[in-house]
């Protein structure tokens, strides 16, 4: 497959066109129709729980929020492949991925509502949380990597960057150290095209972000990213090949964000409702449904009971999360170390004083 | 005279900058197409045309050190760090080469440059948008650091940081970005870097601070006065190099002195202003020198920040400690 | 129950934003997230969604209308249970408009992660001056402060010494330790004085600097002299029952480790008079135009120490006992003189009961401890003859001055107070049915 698709001739691995009619049958993965379906309405629940979350920022309930919308297909692929022992390395824009290691709706909640608690995950192993400054977080999977074989265990990374972490040194060194060490990670470029303002054509003038791999000796593969199929197809091949030993691979997933880059971006300013429209014929879960309709899987009315049954569950979790209790002055300071020095816990007492003071003056 | 908030009135020292020097380059990630994730920059592109001013790929060190080689080659960038949070990888650049360039070279190349950055906390967002590092600037020698708490005094220091011959740290306090809006000359004009300025006379205890702090200083003034307390506040504009002069009369006057940062305490800029203060007026003083800063700890998300930033209570309360010490 | 969803900040730095199409009308059954109306503000036009699954109960603004931020924009009714009416919210919106544009407003300012504050368009800063033709700086005001170290300070603290009247011999006129020390001589030689005074070759007065309590009392007496109108009434009791209880229930009280005195009962006397008279246990407040009525009896009494006069409290003096407030006298007393009195001691009292009787003195006038209404000064018991049944008798006669405000106590009010603690002290059983 890495022959094949090779980003230097920029060859795309795309297994069904616009409309989920397939057209490259030797590519495409057997997956169970059941299972197939059990992606859809996973892809269906993940969109549904972005878009809720970007109302309730509207609504006032929740603070900045970056839209996942157009980008589900990667997510779910990552997600159906992920097992337990394997490693998820979060950019913040793949909430399905997120979903699919194990964080409940309530962690994405308190997450993006402004609570350290959310990034915990429900103590779901193998998962970091997410790390802010852009593309930090993919050193940290090539050293994750390292660990896996050094303790000879049977374990997967799968690292996620945009397209504008590409340009950090972050992302060189951590492909390059992954690729020196062998380690079993799985880079995930999801190349929405855009990063904040900037597209990406001004990010790089490589040819694509796939053939940046030719430049560190490992495998790289350019994805058509709104095609389940496709990137079924890519990641399973990169699973298997990192699984067995043989080191590092990098994925571009092409897509487009759909949405803005957070709930206060206004993408009207740099770019055209053109591109916009012609993006949104290639919806990832535009694309999965032809399929599924065609294949007689799936009506399309089934979608809006789908939907709605989807918001009323979101609904419920959310307004629970709304109660969750208030932040404790020693939430503050209880992680900072792994015991609390006195001297920090001296700021506590200091502040507490304040407290005590503040009510007595009421 | 125009009246406008801080954004406006840096946006406007950048646009005269580049109207009389083409020299003059911006450029950082958004700047360019969208005028900066603040808006700090809008409109800039358009007037001066990309060549000017543009985004670049995302990548902190390199938009650093590219400046670097800007300057030797006789530009004059001012360049954007997104959030001061994100400056960390540009850190090697700026103690590396953008500190020591003028001193390596023996005067033979200096870098002119201007690094804006939004700093500070207390706006409900993410980790890394809430740092308040200017304590890791201060620190490196060969730089200066400017904080502006009002539009009029951002307008007047930008212009006199890009006219500076060596490089500023110029750290925009992102939570007043919008919150203060002040008459502000149209024409050009600068303020010296390294003065304070006297926001308030007292004779009961000194306050020094600056950026958003101010602000919060001001209403727990208000309690102050309440209380029969008279308070001189000063804000210090500049971090590095500090205004002794004006600390040292001040104290002499008063005998008391807070210092307020929102920036973390141990090794912070309240242990140097506290230095300071006991080296130009030990013979005055009538209580410890005092520091109020953050706690040792990375600043809370949006639902603890309530917790760790100032409020003016607690300033005041602070306030209280010393004349009653 | 019927829930109002206001007009939320959206995070793009708007402050108002005006209603282009509803979607939704009253009756209208929506399901959560379902859109309510499009809006349009400063930088986009956008649906805003509904918070909640329900019924519209109403509607606020119409199309085309400019409604703020925090605005009502529907009322809601969940599970069909009956709730509060929606107008008051209505109009305390259409309240809030007014002030909207006077004060900062607390709204999301343009950023693409975060919210920052917006100021409002009325309030701003006036220009700075520098860095252009500007005028001349304030001239530095002179400085009359010593200079010391904080070692010197410390010394001169502890030894009562106000360290800037210190004359100063070391480096730059620094008073040094041993400056203070002969200061400190020279006061008790009687030869102290200030700084920058010379001296007189022989000199008729000797100078002491205040000490703080002093300033206070000073500063305190004036206050109250310069704000109260005083008045006093004198008045006597005649208290033989009072000192016969003395006499039979002082070993009593010895053995229960208290020392029996006429304070606790005059204190619980001047308490009772106090309810029903509640004008002496009043304030006036002319700022705003009222008076402030206490409803606790916390009675100051005057305690004299070496370093003057104090005037710790005996809280609700009304519900103690004899024997409690004979303790807590004991104990404040005791706390005076050490010098341990903190500021829960001294505060929240609601009138002075001065005995100055108790070293000398008969009728006096005393002066009230403001902002307090009154104060009850009790004189030295005499022994004289008193008319009992027609006939002359030796009595006990305890001279009463009660000093009040006379802005807001008249004579018959001083009066009848006066009148009441005398029945009581007269008859002290009478207080045991209080």
């Amino acid at each position: 497959m890495f022959k094949k698709y090779d980003p230097l001739k920029d060859k795309m691995l795309q297994v069904m066109d616009d409309d989920g009619k397939v057209i490259a049958p030797a590519v495409k993965p057997a997956i169970p129709d059941d299972e197939l379906v059990d992606v859809y309405k996973k892809m269906q629940f993940a969109r549904t729980l972005d878009l809720m979350m970007v109302s309730f920022q509207r609504q006032g309930r929740m603070y900045t929020y970056p839209p996942n919308v157009g980008q589900e297909a990667i997510s779910a692929a990552a997600g159906k492949i992920m097992r337990d022992r394997d490693w998820l390395v979060p950019a913040f824009r793949e909430l399905g991925a997120w979903l699919a290691k194990g964080a409940k709706m309530r962690d994405v909640f308190l997450y993006w509502g402004g609570h350290e608690d959310g990034a915990r995950f429900s103590d779901a192993p193998n998962f970091l949380p997410p790390s802010v400054p852009i593309a930090s977080q993919l050193v940290h999977a090539a050293g994750i990597g390292f660990a896996i074989n050094y303790k000879k265990e049977d374990s997967v990374v799968f690292a996620v960057v945009g397209d504008g972490g590409t340009s950090e040194g972050d992302f060189h060194e951590a492909l390059n150290f992954a690729a020196v060490w062998k380690a079993p990670v799985i880079f995930i470029v999801q190349n929405n095209q855009f990063a904040i303002s900037v597209p990406v054509r001004m990010q790089t003038v490589s040819k694509n972000l796939a053939v940046k791999s030719v430049a560190y000796g490992m495998p790289g593969l350019k994805v058509d990213g709104n095609d389940f199929f496709a990137m079924y197809a890519a990641l399973s091949e990169s699973f298997e090949y990192a699984r067995k030993g043989n080191g590092p691979v990098l994925i571009e997933a092409l897509t487009f964000r759909r949405g803005a880059h957070t709930t206060s971006d206004d993408p009207s300013l740099y770019r055209t409702e053109e591109e916009e429209k012609k993006w949104e014929a290639k919806d990832p879960i535009k694309r999965l449904r032809g399929y599924l309709v065609s294949q007689k899987l799936w009506k399309e009315s089934d979608d809006e009971p789908l939907v709605e049954q989807y918001k009323k569950e979101i609904e419920k979790e959310f307004i629970e999360y709304e109660s969750y209790p208030a932040y404790k002055l020693e939430d503050v300071f209880k992680y900072q170390f792994k015991d609390l020095p006195e001297d920090l816990n001296r700021q506590r007492i200091e502040y507490e004083k304040f407290l005590n003071w503040k009510e007595a003056r009421k | 005279m125009k009246v406008v908030n801080m954004v406006q009135s840096i946006n406007d020292a950048i646009d005269i900058k580049l109207g009389d020097d083409p020299n003059v380059v911006v450029y950082g990630e958004d700047v360019g197409v969208e005028g900066g994730v603040f808006r700090v920059t809008q409109g800039l592109q358009k007037k001066y045309s990309e060549r000017r001013v543009f985004d670049t790929p995302l990548a902190e060190s390199g938009i650093m050190g590219s400046a670097v080689g800007m300057c030797a080659a006789g530009l004059r960038p001012v360049v954007e760090m997104q959030f001061s949070g994100f400056s960390y990888p540009a850190v090697n650049q700026l103690i590396s080469h953008v500190s020591r360039m003028r001193n390596r070279s023996r005067g033979k190349y200096g870098t002119p440059l201007v690094v804006r950055m939004p700093y500070g906390g207390g706006i409900k967002a993410l980790e890394h948008h809430s740092e308040s590092p200017e304590a890791i600037f201060g620190h490196i020698q060969g730089l200066k650091v400017v904080i502006p708490s009002t539009p009029y005094d951002a307008k007047g220091l930008m212009i006199a940081s890009i006219e500076s011959d060596d490089p500023v740290i110029f750290l925009e306090p992102k939570r007043i970005y919008r919150a203060i809006k002040q008459e502000v000359p149209e024409e050009k004009f600068s303020i010296p870097i390294g003065k304070g300025k006297h926001l308030s006379e007292g004779g009961d205890i000194t306050v020094i601070s600056y950026g958003a702090m101010i602000r919060d200083v001001q209403r727990a003034m208000v309690m102050a006065k309440e209380a029969g307390i008279s308070v001189e506040l000063i804000d210090l504009r500049t971090i590095y190099p500090i205004d002794r002069e004006i600390i040292r009369e001040s104290v002499k006057k008063t005998g008391r002195v807070l210092i307020v940062t929102e920036a973390p305490t141990s090794f912070g800029p309240g242990a140097e202003l506290v230095t300071i203060v006991t080296e130009e007026a030990f013979l005055s003083l009538e209580a410890p020198p005092t520091r109020l800063s953050g706690f040792d700890t990375a600043p809370p998300l949006p639902k603890g920040e309530h917790l760790y930033f100032h409020t003016p209570e607690r300033i005041f309360y602070e306030i209280k400690k010393l004349i009653d010490y | 129950m019927r829930y109002i969803f206001k007009f939320p900040d959206i995070g793009e730095g708007i402050a108002e934003g005006k209603i282009l199409t509803w979607y939704v009308k009253k009756g209208q059954a929506i399901k959560a997230g379902d859109p309510l109306v499009k809006m349009e503000t400063d930088k986009v036009v956008t649906d805003i969604p509904s918070p909640r699954e329900g019924v519209i109960a109403a509607v606020f603004g119409s199309e085309g209308e400019v409604i703020n931020v925090g605005d009502p924009l529907v009322e809601i009714e969940i599970e069909g249970v009956e709730g509060e009416a929606a107008q008051e919210v209505a109009a305390e919106a259409a309240e809030t408009r007014k002030h909207l544009t006077e004060e900062p407003i607390d709204e999301k300012g343009f950023g693409v992660v975060g919210t920052l504050e917006v100021a409002g368009d009325s309030a701003y800063l006036p220009a700075g001056e520098e860095g252009r033709p500007a005028p001349a700086a304030p001239a530095e005001a002179p400085l009359k402060k010593s200079l010391a170290t904080p070692v010197a300070r410390a010394m001169a603290k502890d030894m009562g010494i106000d360290i800037d009247r210190v004359p100063g011999t070391g480096p730059g006129a620094r008073v040094l330790k041993k400056d203070i020390a002969s200061y400190y001589e020279n006061i008790q030689k009687g030869k102290g004085k200030p700084k920058g005074e010379a001296a007189p070759p022989v000199s008729p007065v000797e100078y002491q600097p205040l000490s703080q309590i002093r300033k206070t009392i000073a500063k305190n007496m004036t206050r109250s002299k310069h704000n109260a109108a005083h008045m006093t009434v004198f008045e006597e009791v005649e208290v033989s029952a009072l000192v016969r209880l003395r006499t039979d229930y002082k070993e009593k009280f010895a053995k229960e480790g208290l020392k029996f005195s006429y304070m606790p009962f005059i204190i619980k006397a001047a308490a009772e008079g106090l309810k029903s008279h509640p004008v002496l246990n009043s304030e006036l407040d002319l700022e705003n135009d009222r008076m402030i009525y206490k409803k606790n009896y916390n009675i100051n009494i005057a305690v004299d120490t070496a370093e003057g006069l104090v005037v710790p409290v005996v809280r609700d003096a009304d519900r103690l006992s004899i024997r409690e407030i004979t303790i807590k006298i004991a104990e404040i007393a005791e706390k005076a003189r050490e010098r341990k009195l903190t500021l829960e001691d001294m505060k929240d009292g609601t009138f002075t009961v001065t005995n100055y009787g108790a070293i000398a003195g008969t009728y006096g006038v005393p002066v009230i401890n403001y902002p307090q209404a009154a104060i009850l000064g009790i004189g030295r018991i005499l022994k004289e003859p008193v008319v009992k049944n027609d006939e002359i008798v030796v009595g006990h006669v305890l001279p009463l001055s009660l000093s009040v405000d006379h802005r807001i106590v008249d004579g018959g009010d001083a009066a009848r107070f006066l009148l009441r603690v005398k029945e009581l002290l007269s008859d002290p059983v009478s207080l045991l049915l209080v």
